[in-house]
């Protein structure tokens, strides 16, 4: 019993990690027009609980994507400098929806494996009651 | 005859003490009241995980998990519980 209350709180930490890492491409997303923005990454690691690895994973720090910023050219903002470029966001829409699309099959995934753990615990009990 | 009623006097005598030890603490009852402590920790975490997810301090996957886990005790404990009482009833229905 114990080991299937375990494979739920694995699984919602799962579940949270994803919620997480979507809250991040989200707001890649809403500042793609933001000028001199980064695109924000972040990792998963193993959550570690008194030296004792538990299985559950959490998201990492937050990392900036270091790659250049896309140069935008409108003399007229107020932003531009001499030659008439400014700064842009370095956020691909393209990667943003594929990473949104990932987080969201992962969700699945995790969702199936808690329900999966809570009928298989609910059988059991059932098994008991018979 | 008289021997019978003896026997069955005596070994009334030590069922008695045997059920008076059990009840004193043997690993049987200390094992159902840990079972006690532990379902009462769960229902006190999840209210405490439901109060924190509604006033949206804490994530709803932690209150799906929560409430999850509480469901899966309290069906434990009625199920034990009907198996109790049934046993009990077992017993009273027994001829004397």
């Amino acid at each position: 019993m114990s080991s299937l209350l375990d494979i739920m709180r694995i699984s919602s930490s799962g579940l949270d990690a994803q919620s997480n890492r979507l809250r991040h491409t989200a707001e890649n997303i809403a500042n793609q027009d933001t000028p001199g923005y980064r695109r924000k990454r972040i990792g998963f690691e193993e959550v570690v609980q008194g030296g004792e690895r538990t299985g559950m994973v959490r998201t990492g720090p937050v990392e900036l994507d270091p790659s250049a910023l896309v140069r935008v050219y409108d003399p007229g903002h107020p932003l531009a400098d001499a030659e008439g470029y400014y700064d842009g966001s370095n956020v691909d829409l393209v990667v943003e929806i594929a990473d949104a699309r990932e987080a969201q099959r992962s969700y699945e995934a995790n969702l199936r494996v808690f329900d999966q753990a809570r009928q298989m615990s609910q059988s059991l009990l059932d098994l008991l009651r018979r | 005859m008289d021997l019978n009623s003896l026997l069955a006097s005596q070994s009334y005598g030590s069922a008695g003490s045997a059920a008076a030890k059990t009840g004193a603490g043997s690993n049987a009852s200390s094992g159902a009241t840990r079972a006690v402590q532990d379902f009462t920790e769960t229902l006190a975490e999840t209210e405490a995980v439901a109060t924190a997810a509604l006033s949206g301090q804490a994530n709803p996957e932690a209150l799906v998990q929560a409430l999850a886990e509480t469901q899966l005790a309290v069906e434990a404990a009625v199920t034990v519980r009907d198996r109790v009482v049934e046993a009990y009833q077992e017993i009273l229905r027994m001829p004397v």
